[in-house]
């Protein structure tokens, strides 16, 4: 009946993946650690580059050119970079909630399959009229992804399964249960008079879209963006300020000192992992209903995944993934460009797995560091002693 | 070369010529960041001796042995083993070179055999038999009764130490390290546990050392003793030419007058005398009951029971000192009364009132506050600062409504801190940046400061440094006279001699009887420790 026992595999791998117990407040610390940061990231890019040579015809800068092009060279790029990070910001701030309950959850897939699945019912199945059934979507979907994170919080809180473990498994019934429901006409597959049908939703006309801020070919943007900011700044507010934000990061750091201060594991634990599913959710709701327009098999695309990789760089903070998912954006509207371009955009997954690589790297390196330098010091210090041991004895 | 010298000095050793000392360590320096824990330590331990290392716990005693056998390395200074200088680089060239340690907490497991945790970390091919064979060698030789093959779970405290001796001296080591090894004995356990030594000692001309911070273990069972203080050897002395007081004053650094401070070193019979004083002079009236914990059973994993029936009842503005060997039930007691743990059956109740065990901060809200024995796992929060650690379970009284005020928080902080004399450079410092006197002193004002109706102290003094452990002993008593009722659970007896208006002792999680100070003496409560009820 003991409750402190019941720590997890995934609690326990926390601190490794997310704690910032390098610094040592010192400021040569600091500067070792830019270093550090500068040196992976040059790595990372010099490895990028050898990849695009070793592979296409065309030159690192030609596809770092076409990134910028296609991410940041002007208002409809921008536009497109920022509606690209959207749902993967609001997965991230999902996720960093979880994380600071201690809680590592790698269902953001699932959860965002099954909130854009959700909002695909509310849309075409409901026969709402649109200034209600928009909303309505959007809740929707937050509540299908809250239900399917919260399978994994019930089993973890009353039965002890791992929570990466259900995340994880939880991802692939999601999928499955999409397909299903995209391969049967009285579900949400698009009713085409073409045989065999494809295994698709239909897709939203004009009018029952997000609506859109600006217009091409200048600035144009879903207003899912405005969601996302807003998120930003509650859960930023909420985790700073408010009781409950407090006591889900006194979870985080010490999850008995919590419990015996009355801060209940199952319902702040499982709270915050519903809590990162209502976000994953949602973020399937807002991509559906102001990016994607039409459910396919797999929509998620890996956005989720991408929503954890923020969460992972960003550490426990909030506001951090903002920067970081923008780049993600970029990588994404960049890429699209890339692909015009004639080069294989596979290029653009590399970049994005050697740029997470690079930047969680630096404190795993500081850390062996650390050890490997204490031991060394201590070896020589030995051995000037056993040299001069070894002279006291020839003179004896 | 230096194999080829320790040889001679092995072989070749005349009768009158200056015996080579089997551990030697020279100049060792090791700091932690700013704090130097051993600052150029010399330490000398011949064959045949059983070293004492004596010093308040922080004292630089532990760290030294770490630093012999591997599991830190030095900053500077050498180490010669058999006369021969030695890089220690790991517990495995510790190993090797015939140097094992017997740790202060167990490294058995408990769902395994006696042999099976005797040969584990051995390389090769497992033989039952062989070894079932050996340990019981072993124990024969030594008198370290225990069946090889019983289950690790099924063993007391005490027998489980005899496993870890025993899987230490069938690696047959020429130097054998014990640390702190009687804090999970009872008296009659410690007195086999140093016969044992004696024998290890003097007929196998092996070297003990024996790390503790008791005066009267260090007396009765070494041949000689370093005492260490802050990192420095303060004094080499001969055992026999020694008495409690003078190692008491080496230890501490001036002479021993103040109650907690004997309390602190051991020194029994003057707590003893101190306490009966205060006993009488206090005589504490009898409030009404705070709180009643009826018949609690809790069980383990496996079944075991952890807590068997146990009924206590503590009254406002008593101390009840709960007494035990290590490992008895006072730590799942104590995680009940945190809301850590759930019960089995029974009930707790807080001034009249049905708490329901096991709910998050149930206990807190009902009036119990608890200094844990391990403040990092349940005390605080590391990662925190220590304004927010001084608020953990009392947001409410911070907040604006749902938010939390800082400013509140800060001005909280900055009366704690005052109040109880906490030493840190700023209300924002991370807790993890304190001292542990410092970081007790935390958990110690946060709790006081709800005005709890029970206060559970659980080896409040374990880890502290004397003058903290005063600190310590003083509150507890302010908060007893001012009507709170008092849990003192500790494995010190001399503690609980000193603090307690009545004692209880406690024995495979069932209370084995409760005496009022006068009546207890040490004999009895060392028999019910042992087990046997009154």
């Amino acid at each position: 009946m003991t409750v402190p026992d019941q720590v997890t595999q995934s609690e326990e791998i926390m601190p490794m993946l997310m704690g910032p117990k390098v610094g040592k407040t010192r400021a040569g610390n600091i500067a070792i650690n830019v270093g550090l940061y500068i040196v992976a990231f040059a790595a990372a890019f010099l490895l990028v580059s050898i990849l695009i040579l070793a592979t296409t015809t065309t030159s690192p800068w030609d596809v770092m050119h076409a990134l910028y092009t296609g991410s940041v060279s002007g208002w409809a790029a921008i536009g497109l970079t920022l509606e690209q990070a959207t749902p993967i910001l609001i997965v991230a701030i999902g996720v960093v909630i979880a994380n600071r309950a201690g809680t590592f959850t790698i269902g953001p897939q699932g959860q965002f399959l099954m909130g854009g699945l959700v909002a695909g019912f509310v849309m075409f199945k409901f026969g709402l009229p649109v200034p209600v059934a928009l909303p309505l979507c959007l809740v929707g979907g937050a509540i299908g992804g809250a239900i399917w994170a919260g399978i994994a919080a019930l089993l973890r809180y009353t039965r002890g399964v791992d929570v990466i473990i259900s995340t994880l498994l939880l991802n692939f019934v999601a999928l499955e249960l999409v397909d299903f429901c995209l391969n049967k006409i009285f579900l949400l597959q698009e009713n085409v008079p073409t045989s065999p049908k494809p295994p698709q939703s239909a897709q939203l006309t004009t009018g029952e879209r997000l609506p859109r801020i600006g217009h091409l070919p200048g600035f144009s943007v879903t207003s899912g963006v405005l969601i996302a900011i807003a998120l930003t700044v509650a859960v930023a507010f909420v985790l700073a300020r408010t009781k409950w934000g407090f006591r889900v990061r006194m979870l985080g750091l010490n999850p008995t000192a919590a419990q015996a201060a009355g801060v209940s594991m199952a319902l702040f634990g499982g709270g915050a992992l519903i809590l990162s599913g209502a976000f994953a959710g949602l973020a399937g709701g807002v991509w559906f209903a102001g990016i994607g327009l039409r459910l396919t098999p797999g929509f998620e695309g890996g956005l989720g995944g991408e929503g954890l990789l923020v969460a992972l760089i960003a550490r426990r903070s909030v506001i951090a993934t903002v920067p970081i998912a923008i780049f993600f954006g970029m990588l994404h509207s960049g890429g699209g460009y890339l692909a015009t371009t004639g080069v294989p955009t596979n290029i653009v997954d590399i970049i994005r797995g050697l740029v997470v690589l690079a930047a969680i790297m630096p404190p795993v390196i500081l850390h062996v560091w650390d050890n490997r330098r204490s031991l060394r010091v201590a070896r020589r210090s030995a051995q000037r002693a056993v040299a001069g041991a070894d002279l006291v004895e020839v003179a004896a | 070369m230096s194999d080829a010298t320790s040889s001679t000095i092995a072989t070749g050793k005349p009768s009158g010529f200056p015996v080579v000392p089997a551990v030697e360590m020279r100049g060792i320096i090791k700091r932690f960041g700013s704090t130097v824990a051993c600052d150029r330590v010399d330490l000398v331990v011949q064959r045949g001796e059983i070293h004492g290392l004596l010093g308040q716990n922080g004292a630089g005693k532990s760290t030294l042995m770490k630093v012999l056998t591997g599991l830190l390395t030095p900053d500077a200074g050498v180490i010669s083993i058999d006369g021969v200088p030695r890089i220690v680089k790991d517990p495995h060239a510790a190993s090797k070179l015939g140097i094992a340690m017997v740790h202060q907490h167990f490294s058995v497991i408990e769902a395994l055999t006696v042999w099976e945790n005797v040969v584990l970390g051995e390389k090769g091919r497992l033989d039952e038999a062989a070894t079932i064979k050996s340990v019981r060698a072993i124990s024969e030789r030594y008198g370290l009764d225990v069946d090889p093959t019983a289950k690790i779970a099924t063993l007391t405290a005490g027998q489980r130490q005899r496993v870890e001796i025993i899987k230490c001296l069938r690696r047959d080591p020429s130097i054998v390290i014990l640390d702190e090894p009687t804090s999970v004995l009872t008296l009659a356990e410690s007195e086999e546990l140093f016969s044992t030594l004696r024998y290890v000692v003097r007929d196998e001309n092996r070297a003990v050392v024996l790390i503790s911070h008791k005066l009267d273990e260090i007396l009765n069972a070494t041949d000689q003793v370093c005492i260490m203080r802050s990192g420095l050897v303060v004094a080499q002395l001969e055992t026999a030419a020694t008495d409690a007081r003078s190692l008491a004053r080496e230890m501490v650094g001036r002479e021993v007058s103040l109650r907690g401070e004997a309390v602190a070193l051991g020194l029994i019979q003057e707590a003893e005398e101190i306490a009966v004083e205060a006993a009488d002079a206090v005589a504490t009236p009898a409030g009404d009951v705070a709180l009643r914990i009826d018949d609690v059973t809790v069980k383990g994993p496996g079944g075991v029971r952890l807590l068997d029936h146990l009924d206590l009842e503590i009254r406002q503005g008593e101390i009840l000192g709960l007494a035990g060997v290590e490992g008895n039930g006072q730590v799942t007691l104590a995680n009940v009364l945190s809301s850590l743990t759930d019960v089995d059956s029974g009930t707790v109740e807080v001034a009249g009132r049905a708490v329901r065990a096991g709910k998050a901060g149930a206990m807190a809200r009902a009036g119990v506050a608890v200094i844990p024995e391990d403040r990092h796992a349940a005390g605080c929060v590391l990662d925190m600062s220590v304004a927010e650690n001084l608020v953990l379970d009392d947001l409410d009284r911070v907040s604006n409504g749902r938010l939390v005020s800082s400013s509140k928080i800060r001005e909280n902080a900055i009366r704690l801190i005052q109040q109880f004399d906490i030493m840190c450079p700023s209300p924002d410092t991370p807790m993890r940046f304190l001292s542990g006197g410092n970081q007790q002193r935390v958990v110690l004002a946060r709790q006081i400061s709800r005005n709890p109706k029970v206060l559970v102290a659980a080896q409040p003094t374990h880890g502290l440094d004397v003058g903290a452990v005063e600190y310590m002993t003083e509150q507890l008593r302010r908060v007893a006279d001012e009507g709170v009722a008092v849990l003192l659970i500790s494995t010190e007896l001399e503690e609980i001699l000193a603090l307690s208006d009545r004692i209880a002792v406690i024995n495979e999680g069932r209370i084995m009887g409760t005496l009022d100070r006068q009546e207890a003496d040490l004999d009895r409560i060392g028999l019910m420790m042992g087990g046997q009820e009154l």
